[in-house]
């Protein structure tokens, strides 16, 4: 295990001073993009589509897809409550991969798949109860289209985990004004815009780099 | 007609001002209209207008919200699905095309409202394809029943309206007869990119041709370049259907109406069209339409299917489709990205995404690389959300090591490829066997698999994209598969056995019909599709103004 300061230095960010949220009453924020983002920031749906056991195999896999190891529990990005809101409200994206079943019968498949490779690899255990290497292998396995388990005989393992899991855990982090502050981002910025839009060019308001990374 | 007269006068609807507010409309629910259009979006927006202003009755139907830019739209880019397609469409063939945000638009302004806004003129030699580049194998490519000449005015006028914002010597295509109305807009950091490695390597590369607005327009400001033009424009620079044609149209007496989804075309016993069958949001109810004419332009997946969907006695096979070429050739452009590192920052959030520079030195067929057809070289500027997964998909990168790179979100910088695509008729759109929608409809089944040509051409274009980021300066060059634009479901052509519209977008079995959107179209050419559909919109409405002039209809 690596020490706390390693982690903290793995995820250091360029914009140590920034945070987004002081922009707020500026002229960057108009009241319906306030209006969604306080909604983001207060009210974390609770969890309603997804069973115990599938919330908790899914927040650990986000936990490895997007690991926040030096964040405390209330200074985490949730993922596992937005993912599951899209499920309850059965919010669609327009497509849906012939191979793939209808999105919650997808996800509630796809998370059972998870358990069941994990238990297949390793001896019985569920894919919470491993450590992190143990976990990224089940993963990794899954990615590569080749995971042990009955289940995957009817979900293509490589398109639920790109498609499904993936892009999913990834857009929900980076949805998150605290997302934004460890990036850089500007956020959202309606009515103002920009001026110094060229290489290296900032405007006062733009994230300011306290020390390069690269 | 003041808006006192229009009130006076029985205007008892009222549309969003593009300022806030309201204005009045008029309503014709109740009425037979001359034109009913389905599909509220850069082809429906432009003949509606033209139509009402030409006289004509004209309601134009459309299955998303009647959107005010001042309230609506929001800086943020998770809050923006809603101006997507989301109603399910399953997705097949050996390359699934994804759709959603990636495609289609739902609202007035169609995908206009979201789009990226490069407006660009097809060149000529894309109007001949066929006789250009002969027949190839497994491909069914066509010369348009028209030529560029016969939509060159039309370019212009659509050019006007939209007040695109362009150099004064565009290096491309056709010379141009008048500049474009605005200047150029500057370019941004990643635009600056694309000319340093175009530079390098000896490629030419100019300003590009944008519809957002560089200077003041009647009531409308110019760009400020927010950058948040995928997610709808708050300051109405951007010159989306939604702000221009669309007030148009509706002070010359159209009703827009808004959350109407067309389920139907009807038809009488003579089989020419009667109306339309719609959904109306809150009620299951369907509401009919009645028109003497109606104009399909719901793009290259909503058309076909509604045409398929509006099958009855006289027309087994679907409205329109005694060819049996709906749903079709179904074509896409393709649309590569490829991305690299800099040690400058780059903030690709800035600004409109099309950076303000180009190249379409490579829109041509080339000798010797080993394909027909050609591409063009743009720039793009995804925010985090849609980068984070471009960048996940595209390297399969994800945990410590994905959470580390995005760190350097700042300093990416990426190139994008509109590419021509060949036509094959194994690639569709057809109604799925169980799938239903919310309103009951059966959903698209929309099968897509590139052609060899197709294959050889993105990869030219990926190496070309590569070379250039480099010599800029890049680092750590990565790609992402897109495929962006749809087309062809309803082409048009000569031969009513080979084709579903002919050259005026008139349907070849039903007079009444017309569809005019980017499904008509028999090639996909190497430049964005929007200008073209629009211009075709344009003169299509001025041909049938023609053909009620000659009792034609
Ligand atoms: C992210 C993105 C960026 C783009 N960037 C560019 C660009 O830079 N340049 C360019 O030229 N093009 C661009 N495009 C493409 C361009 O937006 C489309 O090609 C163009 O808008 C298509 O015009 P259309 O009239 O065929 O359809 P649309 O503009 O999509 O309009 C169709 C409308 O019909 C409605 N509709 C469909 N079916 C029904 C029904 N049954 N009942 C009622 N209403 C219905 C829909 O709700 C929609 O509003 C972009 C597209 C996207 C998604």
């Amino acid at each position: 295990m690596r020490s706390t300061q390693e982690q903290d230095d793995e995820f250091r960010s360029s914009y140590p001073n920034y945070n987004v949220l002081d922009k707020w009453f500026s002229p960057d924020w108009d009241d319906q993009t306030r209006k969604v983002v306080r909604h983001r920031l207060e009210k974390v749906p609770p969890i309603r589509f997804f069973s115990e056991t599938e919330a908790q195999t899914l927040a650990a896999v986000a936990e490895r897809i997007m690991p926040q190891p030096d964040r405390t529990e209330s200074g985490r990005i949730p993922i596992v409550p937005w993912i599951d809101e899209k499920l309850y409200e059965d919010q669609r994206d327009g497509y849906r991969y012939e191979k793939l079943p209808p999105q919650r019968q997808a996800w509630q498949k796809g998370l059972a798949a998870i358990n069941e490779t994990a238990g297949i690899l390793f001896k019985g255990r569920r894919f919470v109860d491993l450590d992190a290497e143990s976990q990224d292998a089940v993963l990794k396995r899954i990615q590569k289209g080749d995971p042990p388990g009955e289940i995957w005989k009817q979900l293509p393992s490589q398109s639920f985990f790109e498609h499904m899991l993936l892009k999913n855990v990834v857009k929900t982090y980076y949805m998150h004004p605290i997302a934004w502050n460890e990036i850089g981002y500007n956020g959202p910025s309606s009515p103002r815009g920009h001026v110094r839009i060229w290489e290296d060019g900032l405007d006062p308001w733009e994230a300011q780099e306290e020390a390069r990374r690269r | 007609m003041t808006q006192q007269d229009q009130i006076m006068a029985g205007w008892s609807l009222s549309a969003p001002g593009i300022h806030g507010g309201r204005v009045p409309m008029r309503d014709w629910s109740r009425e037979e209209v001359d034109v009913c259009v389905v599909g509220a979006g850069a082809s429906g927006g432009v003949v509606g207008a033209k139509l009402a202003e030409a006289g004509f009755s004209v309601v134009i139907l459309d299955a998303g919200p009647h959107w005010d830019p001042m309230s609506d739209f929001i800086s943020d880019e998770h809050a923006s699905t809603k101006l997507f397609w989301t109603d399910e469409r399953i997705t097949g063939g050996n390359d699934p095309v994804e759709l959603g945000s990636n495609n289609s638009g739902r609202g007035v302004g169609g995908s206009t409202v979201h789009y990226s806004m490069v407006a660009l003129r097809a060149h000529p030699h894309h109007f001949r394809r066929r006789t250009l580049e002969g027949s190839i194998e497994d491909a069914d490519h066509r010369d348009w029943p028209l030529a560029f000449e016969d939509l060159e005015p039309y370019y212009e006028e659509v050019e006007e309206e939209l007040q695109i914002a362009g150099p004064t010597f565009y290096p491309w295509g056709k010379p141009r007869r008048r500049r474009y109305p605005q200047r150029e807009h500057e370019l941004n950091a990643s635009a600056n990119v694309l000319v340093r490695g175009c530079a390098k390597l000896g490629i030419p590369v100019a300003p590009s041709p944008i519809a957002t607005l560089s200077a003041p327009h009647e009531d409308r400001p110019p760009c400020v370049y927010r950058g948040f033009c995928n997610f709808g424009c708050t300051t109405n620079a951007k010159s989306s259907i939604l702000v221009t044609y669309i007030p148009r149209a509706i002070r010359a007496g159209a009703e827009i109406r808004g959350n109407a989804m067309v389920a139907r075309i009807t038809h009488d016993s003579h089989g020419r069209a009667t109306g339309v069958l719609h959904f109306r949001k809150g009620s299951d109810e369907l509401f009919q339409q009645r028109a003497k004419s109606v104009i399909v332009a719901g793009y290259a997946i909503e058309s076909p299917r509604l045409l398929l969907n509006s099958a009855g006695s006289l027309f087994p096979e679907g409205l329109a489709n005694s060819s049996g070429r709906v749903g079709k050739y179904f074509m896409v452009q393709s649309s590569e990205q490829v991305y690299a590192k800099f040690t400058e920052r780059i903030n690709q959030y800035k600004a409109p995404p099309p950076g303000g520079a180009i190249t379409e030195h490579f829109n041509r067929t080339m000798p010797g690389v080993g394909f027909v057809g050609g591409y063009t070289i743009e720039v793009i500027g995804p925010h985090p959300v849609d980068f984070v997964a471009k960048m996940a998909t595209g390297r399969g990168l994800w945990g410590e090591g994905l959470r580390r790179e995005m760190l350097d979100y700042n300093c990416f910088s990426g190139l994008g490829m509109v590419g021509a695509v060949m036509s094959n008729v194994n690639n569709e759109v057809k109604l799925h066997e169980t799938e239903q929608d919310q309103y009951g409809l059966p959903v698209s089944h929309v099968i897509f698999s590139y052609h060899d040509n197709d294959k050889r051409l993105i990869k030219h274009a990926r190496e070309k994209m590569t070379e250039i980021l480099q010599a800029a300066g890049g680092e750590d060059v990565w790609s992402d598969h897109r495929m962006a634009h749809l087309f062809g479901t309803c082409r048009m052509g000569l031969d009513p056995d080979d084709s579903v519209v002919n050259v005026d977008c008139r349907a070849h079995d039903v007079p009444n019909l017309f569809i005019c959107d980017g499904s008509v179209f028999p090639n996909s050419t190497g430049v964005n599709p929007s200008l073209t559909i629009q211009a075709l919109a344009a003169r299509t409405a001025d041909r049938i103004c023609d053909m009620a002039r000659r009792g034609e209809l």
